[in-house]
């Protein structure tokens, strides 16, 4: 018997008692749209959750903060030869290394001033990993500074400051800001240090060849100004401490400790060649007692959870659709018992029990996958509107205004398709009892009626 | 082309523990031959319809060997015989055994479909084998809407489509008026000589019994002696 005639044959059957099939497709239908959007909740948490993340991060990055020592179990910080065995793994695209001026570096360029965080970067590596530059070009001796695209944001006249200088966001408004062009221009840094309790100030002359890229993220922002390895040799000279630490005493700070923080990045990052290749270099990193934290290792966590989470809430949606099969169950026992007589006249003319079967399944599995189908555009639907009405449920039982990044129920393919082979199985399950009593129908009992 | 050789059956009654075993065919043997039409008479419960329900294959012989067209039937499986009756054998019942959510062509098309027949073929088949029983233009007639003579002939038309060499039929007239059964039996005679069918018949009739070529008389499930003819 061909496939298209046993769909015909349970089309047929189907329509012989639409009401009773109509419900059990309902029941199933809405056993489905249960379990997927009960697990997309889940789906739709941990979505929010990982972009949160990922948002934030370079998938790509590995920031490495020391190496435990043997001694105490604390950590050193890390210097140029971890910097050279970080560059000699492999997957390793880039390493890039920052010294942090240790002081509040103070700029002005007229009469515009402001505060921001001053550092000593190894452009080359800083390139490999990506950094750019919107204009000018990099600092090319110790009189000569990039500073970040966001540089100029609080760069303000010096006086009192009012809150109608800010914006909603607190940031300075346009007219009162620096508005002049950078390029060319020499700015001041006043570094200062403290001699028996009295503060001394030295200023040192730059100009800004540069200007880094926009940072992609919407978020970011670069005030940063990049000084030479030169420049920062200056300054220590002038404070006579590494990286211009400001000393209140002498007797505060151990000489050792000093001594320890020369020639030391303050922060250091390494960047793989891809996303896959991120777990590798950890691995390795921690066999060599490094510190580390990584956006995957972070997500790998989270996805764990979740995962754990949506198997959960997955299983109890399957109870949803167990019960919808009892439905299937039942629907399939009272076709086969209606339709005895022609079970038994099909089997005296020859039908084989292996087709009176597979029409029976084909029966249930149809059921069940049009349940399936119905439940999952209905689940898509209220997914849909659980995004919509909750944050407004939300705001006006509790006052609160949800993020509008976070999502409630997230439905992604694998779901419905995961529903779908649970439902098929379920509807199998229960469709194969029944369709084993219609192969054991008695042909002369069936033909007399009996059964 | 039917062979039984020392077929016996009983027929077991009660529960468990406390079954009574009646017997219904006792030691069973005759031939039938190719072309050939045997009717087998007797009283009610000689035993002559559990004979046909075991050459059929609905039941299985306690003792004994059925051979139908050089195949020993008696012990094959459930799903081998299913594909052996439908190549081999037709069926006429009683009661006509249509199925009555089928229309007249729906029913005689059913075997065809069982057989994987393309549709555009059945559809030729099935148009050419209602025609051949006069009832082309009652194609779409559900058989509730038939009369008992129609129905019988939709049932032959079902047990013809698939052209088998044997024709097991059980009281083809029981169900008739006597001017129908006249037409039916005629027709029978056709397809004997016309086809070559072979036909075993099970009646009580008379008249039915008189169209076949042998008849054998049952009696208290044995073949009463003499009447082999």
């Amino acid at each position: 018997m061909k496939l298209k005639d046993q769909f015909r044959f349970v089309r047929q059957n189907m329509k012989k008692n639409r009401t009773r099939v109509y419900m059990t497709i309902l029941a199933t239908a809405m056993g489905c749209a249960f379990l997927i959007v009960l697990a997309s909740v889940g789906f739709g948490l941990q979505k929010s959750v990982v972009k949160e993340i990922t948002e934030r991060r370079i998938m790509t990055q590995i920031d490495v903060y020391g190496q435990e020592t043997s001694e105490n179990g604390g950590y050193r910080q890390l210097d140029g030869k971890d910097v050279q065995i970080f560059e000699e793994m492999s997957d390793v695209k880039a390493v890039t290394r920052r010294i942090m001026l240790q002081q509040e570096g103070k700029y002005s360029i007229g009469d515009y001033h402001q505060s921001a965080q001053t550092v000593v970067a190894n452009f080359p590596s800083e390139i490999s990993a990506g950094f750019e530059l919107s204009e000018g070009s990099l600092a090319k001796d110790k009189t000569e500074v990039v500073v970040g695209y966001n540089f100029p944001l609080n760069l303000a006249v010096q006086g009192e400051q009012t809150e109608e200088m800010f914006d909603d966001k607190g940031q300075l408004k346009e007219e009162f800001r620096y508005n002049g062009k950078l390029i060319g221009e020499t700015i001041h840094l006043t570094v200062r240090k403290l001699e028996e309790g009295k503060q001394i100030e030295k200023v040192f002359e730059v100009k800004v060849a540069g200007i880094s890229k926009k940072p992609t993220k919407e978020w970011a922002e670069d005030r940063s100004v990049y000084i030479s390895e030169e420049l920062l040799k200056d300054i220590e000279e002038f404070t006579g401490t590494p990286k211009g630490i400001v000393l209140d005493s002498a007797e505060q700070v151990k000489p050792a400790d000093l001594e320890a923080s020369k020639n030391t990045f303050d922060d250091v990052k390494i960047y793989a060649e891809n996303m896959e290749a991120v777990q590798g270099i950890v691995d390795s990193l921690k066999e060599k007692d490094y510190a580390t934290y990584s956006v995957v290792n972070e997500l790998k966590e989270v996805n764990l959870m979740f995962a754990i989470a949506k198997a959960g809430l997955i299983f109890i949606g399957t109870i949803a659709i167990l019960i919808a099969s009892i439905g299937i169950y039942n629907t399939m026992t009272m076709a086969v018992t209606e339709r005895a007589p022609d079970i038994g006249i099909m089997k005296a003319i020859g039908a084989n029990p292996r087709i009176i079967k597979k029409i029976f399944l084909l029966e249930s599995s149809y059921i069940g996958l049009i349940g399936a189908l119905i439940g999952t555009i209905v689940s898509y639907g209220i997914s849909y509107a659980v995004n919509i009405v909750i944050p407004l449920i939300i705001k006006q039982a509790f006052g609160e205004e949800t993020p509008p990044e976070l999502i409630f129920s997230d439905i992604p393919l694998s779901l419905p398709i995961i529903c779908i082979v649970i439902c098929y199985g379920v509807t199998i399950l229960s469709g194969l009892r029944p369709a084993q009593r219609a192969t054991k129908v008695d042909v002369l009992r069936a033909m007399r009626r009996e059964v | 082309m039917i062979t039984i050789n020392h077929l016996s059956h009983e027929f077991v009654v009660g529960k468990k523990g406390k079954q009574t075993f009646i017997p219904i065919l006792k030691d069973i043997s005759f031939e039938v031959e190719k072309g050939e039409i045997v009717t087998i008479v007797g009283r009610s419960g000689s035993g002559k319809s559990t004979l046909l329900n075991l050459v059929s294959g609905f039941i299985r012989p306690k003792e004994g060997e059925i051979w139908i067209n050089g195949e020993k039937v008696s012990q094959m499986n459930e799903s081998k015989f299913a594909d052996f009756r439908i190549k081999n054998l037709g069926f006429i019942f009683q009661s006509f055994q249509l199925i009555p959510s089928m229309t007249a062509f729906q029913n005689v098309e059913l075997p065809l479909i069982l057989k994987g027949i393309s549709e555009a073929a059945r559809k030729k088949q099935t148009e050419e084998m209602l025609a051949k029983v006069g009832l082309l233009d009652y194609q779409d007639h559900y058989p509730g809407e038939l009369s008992g003579g129609q129905q019988q002939r939709v049932s032959i038309a079902r047990a013809l489509i698939v052209n088998p060499p044997i024709i097991l039929a059980d009281e083809p007239t029981g169900s008739l008026d006597s001017e129908t059964e006249e037409d039916l039996l005629k027709f029978i005679k056709e397809l004997n000589t016309d086809l070559g069918i072979t036909f075993l018949i099970i009646t009580h009739d008379e008249k039915v019994a008189a169209i076949g070529h042998r008849t054998i008389e049952l009696k208290d499930g044995r073949i009463k002696e003499g009447v082999l003819i």
